[in-house]
């Protein structure tokens, strides 16, 4: 997950983690279909209300959003650049914007032109793409993996032990993240400077680790699955121990919402094209 | 009369590609209700044995098994694994790998749930399981959050919530420190005594073991040498010895003393050594046992430490990056030559000092000093070639692909001259016992192979000081004698300095020179391990439990001794000093 998940007491963590998971599913698949930029920005906004009232830490994604705006920039000019998109609202689609080599550059410019419609169905792009992130990381902030493998334990068909084999590598990862730096400080107590060197010996000097914490990881894994055979794991056909939920008033204001919301811009944009560059 | 609950009649496992017979001949039968307790040295079968019991091998490890095995009715190998849990359940020694839910809660929830029963019944069953472990309050908690104590209550939880007519616990108290051990203890006598659980518990803390099981087996090379009731098992001192199991302090003591009847506990001892005791023999010198060193050159050592010392922290405090303040003001001071023990239950700051001083961790404020000089700016990589760290899991610090690359990976890195590594590796090789494994992958070794060798390689850098976290983790008694004999040797004839990092308070007597006591981030205690026994505050403080011979000999003459050959030896005195007034 891209923020882990604390438990907190605000409005959203107390959604029933079935509403929740609509509400991810209903803004990922509006991000999806909706390519007009102005459309994709009041959804955003939407979400980032969302995670305010969830009290999302969004410090937390700073690093990821910077990361992911250079990438998506660089989506946005490419798409300007070289791509004319057929579109319901723009009268001139190929216009040119501006040119990314200048006209004052000498022999040179202006060359590179991006072109209104290309650009815009960039934009839209980019803002899917945080969008998507985002409402991913507030479902992941606000959901334990405790109520996702409940979630999953619901889905008609889907083996119980999908659930299971999600939780425990949720729980194992920091394990393993213990251990990669007990590994790292062990080598750098025997002398290895992992900070030293050229990036080949750098690699060279970081793959020492993998090998014990491969066959450490095989090891723990054989333990336990010889635990889990002693209490009976894989025994039972059906997974039993589901938890009752009750829909409380704000649970159903979500879900009504969310899933109103989600077949409401289906069918606007089937039929009005709204939403639509 | 009970009937027997558990039946094995000669039997035999080998496993896949193994010559050598796990388990040979083992016949068991025990009866509903009963606690039998099962020693004997890493190797010997003990859990190939426990795995027999619940039918996990043969089904889920690959070998061969031979002779009756009956449990609870039914033969494990031949019955569904739902149908064996429920009868038997088993607990392991590392409770991380044995807890899989997200919350106490759910883990408890865990078997039950592959049970296939209903919501309901599940929750009734936790609620119990919780209750009867004393968990309450921390239903909600993670379990990686947990005290070694806790988690492992958990994971005992887990399986009672099976309802099983048999628990069968191998070495649930390893890996913990002696708070949580006591936990663990204190669970298996309510097991026993109040929830009528038959229980066989693989155990190497005998002195926890003679006031806890109806019967005692000891195995060896996957055969019982030894069993019988406690008493009778743990009085055949020599034999107790040679299968590779500590004798309990007070039994030794009376062995020592030449007690005409074993004493079991303090009171027996007392009253065996009590003149108007008919029981009364001669007491025999205690030179078979190993003795003490000097103590009375302890206090000079400390001493010694703050004229010359080798590693020094100064007003260390230390916040871990999420806000948890681990160091909260260490003064500490350790001199060349000296060896000692770090005490404190988990959480105590004993390892987060400790790696100070190697720089893998560097101080908030304070200052860490080795060999005279700040360490502050200077790196790890700089730092290691004076200061060496084996870690507790040899597993986590064995990277090269046979034992005489190990031991060279370190003095390589630091740029040691490659003849003179080879020589020292050679003298090593033969100093921890494994010549004849120098080609082996350092993975194949037994734990105590694995773990003289991982503090063989950074003895192989020859650092001046050597911190070992936690030495004797999974490893038996002889084991553990193994490897505190090599550091103590390194000590008188290498002089080398030596910090180890324990929960075990037989080591402490026999080996450390100087105790320092942490909890919460700070010393609290500093002395010999005489003076640091002879303060119960301060004990309690630690959550600390003084060997048994410290209690008897407090008793007996107002003074903590620290061995069984010790006590002997003052009551030898004592005698010759009665006779001498007499005569």
């Amino acid at each position: 997950m891209i923020v882990e998940y604390e438990s907190k007491s605000s409005a959203v963590h107390r959604l029933d983690p079935r509403v929740k998971f609509a509400w991810m599913l209903a803004a990922i698949v509006i991000s999806v279909m909706w390519t007009h930029p102005v459309y994709l920005i009041v959804l955003a906004l939407a979400v980032v209300g969302f995670g305010m009232l969830a009290g999302f830490p969004w410090s937390k994604i700073r690093g990821v959003l910077s990361f992911m705006i250079i990438v998506t920039a660089v989506i946005t000019l490419v798409q300007g650049a070289t791509y004319v998109p057929k579109t319901v609202t723009l009268d001139e689609p190929a216009r040119v914007l501006f040119h990314l080599i200048p006209g004052w550059i000498p022999r040179v410019g202006p060359a590179c032109p991006i072109r209104v419609g290309g650009f815009l169905y960039g934009v839209g792009m980019a803002l899917k793409v945080v969008t998507v992130l985002v409402v991913v990381a507030i479902f992941g902030f606000t959901t334990s993996p405790s109520e996702i493998v409940q979630i999953i334990a619901r889905v008609p068909f889907m083996p119980y032990q999908v659930g299971f084999v999600m939780s425990t590598a949720w729980k194992f990862v920091p394990v393993v993240q213990m251990q990669m730096r007990t590994l790292m400080d062990a080598h750098r107590s025997k002398g290895v400077d992992f900070e030293q060197g050229t990036f080949a010996e750098k690699i060279r000097k970081t793959s020492g680790i993998v090998l014990p914490l491969f066959a450490n990881s095989l090891s723990m894994a054989d333990t336990m699955a010889l635990a889990m055979e002693s209490r009976a794991f894989g025994s039972s056909r059906k997974f039993t121990f589901i938890r009752p939920y009750r829909m409380e008033p704000f649970d159903w204001v979500v879900l009504i919402g969310s899933l109103g919301a989600m077949v409401a811009s289906i069918v606007l944009l089937a039929v009005f094209r709204l939403g639509a560059l | 009369m009970a009937s027997d609950i558990i039946s094995l009649k000669d039997v035999t496992f080998s496993y896949k590609g193994s010559k050598r017979r796990a388990l040979d001949g083992i016949t068991l039968n025990v009866k509903q209700g009963e606690c039998v307790a099962i020693l004997g040295p890493t190797g010997a079968g003990k859990s190939t044995l426990a795995c027999v019991m619940n039918g996990t091998a043969p089904r889920f490890m690959d070998g061969s098994l031979a002779g009756d095995v009956t449990v609870d009715g039914m033969v494990p190998a031949k019955v569904g694994t739902a149908q064996m849990a429920s009868r038997v359940g088993l607990v392991f020694g590392d409770p991380d790998t044995q807890l899989f839910g997200m919350t106490v809660e759910e883990d408890v929830a865990f078997g039950p749930a592959n049970l296939g029963l209903g919501y309901e019944s599940i929750m009734e069953r936790v609620g119990k399981s919780i209750a009867d472990m004393r968990l309450s309050g921390l239903e909600r908690r993670a379990p990686h959050r947990l005290s070694g104590g806790q988690k492992q209550a958990t994971a005992i939880a887990g399986v009672y919530a099976m309802l099983p007519k048999i628990m069968v616990l191998d070495e649930p108290t390893s890996m913990l420190d002696p708070e949580g051990k006591a936990r663990v203890f204190g669970i298996v006598r309510m097991l026993k005594e109040q929830l009528g659980v038959t229980v066989v518990l693989i155990e190497q803390e005998v002195d926890d073991i003679l006031n806890l099981a109806d019967r005692v087996f000891v195995m060896r090379r996957g055969a019982f040498v030894l069993s019988g009731a406690p008493r009778e098992v743990f009085g055949r001192v020599e034999e107790l010895r040679q299968a590779g199991v500590r004798v309990p302090q007070i039994v030794e003591f009376g062995t020592l003393i030449g007690a005409a009847e074993t004493p079991f506990t303090i009171e027996e001892a007392i009253s065996a050594i009590t003149p108007s005791s008919a029981g009364v023999g001669e007491v025999a010198a205690p030179a078979c046992d190993r003795t003490k060193p000097d103590l009375a050159a302890a206090p000079e050592a400390g001493r010694a430490a703050q004229a010359d010392p080798v590693v020094q922290a100064v007003d260390v405090e230390f916040t871990y990056p999420g806000g948890a303040r681990a160091l909260d003001g260490v003064n500490l001071a350790v001199g060349r030559g000296d060896f000692v023990a770090i005490v404190g239950q988990n959480g105590a700051g004993k390892t987060t000092l400790t790696r100070h001083f190697n720089g893998l961790l560097r101080p908030s404020s304070g200052d860490i000093r080795v060999l005279g000089r700040s360490a502050q700016g200077v790196p790890t990589i700089e730092l290691c070639r004076h200061v060496g760290y084996v870690f507790q899991n040899p597993d986590e610090q064995l990277f090269c692909t046979s034992v005489q690359e190990e031991l060279k990976f370190g003095p390589t890195n630091i740029g040691a001259d490659p003849h003179v590594t080879s020589q020292r590796v050679e003298e090593i090789l033969g100093d921890i016992g494994l010549t004849k494994y120098r080609e082996v992958w350092p993975k194949y070794l037994t734990k105590g192979e694995r773990q003289r060798l991982a503090l063989a390689s950074v003895v192989a850098m020859d650092p001046d000081v050597l911190i070992v976290d936690e030495p004797t983790t999974g490893l038996d008694w002889v084991e553990s004698l193994q490897i505190l004999d090599y550091l103590e040797r390194l000590r008188d004839e290498h002089k080398k300095t030596i910090i180890i990092i324990t929960h075990d308070m037989n080591i402490v007597s026999l080996y450390a020179r100087r105790v320092v006591v942490m909890a919460r981030g700070r010393v609290v205690g500093d002395g010999t391990p005489r003076e640091i026994f002879s303060q119960p505050d301060l004990m309690e403080l630690a959550c600390l439990r003084r060997p048994p011979i410290a209690d008897l000999s407090q008793a007996l003459w107002g003074e903590v001794l620290l061995t069984p050959a010790e006590a002997a030896a003052r009551l030898l005195a004592v005698k010759s000093q009665a006779t001498g007034v007499c005569s």
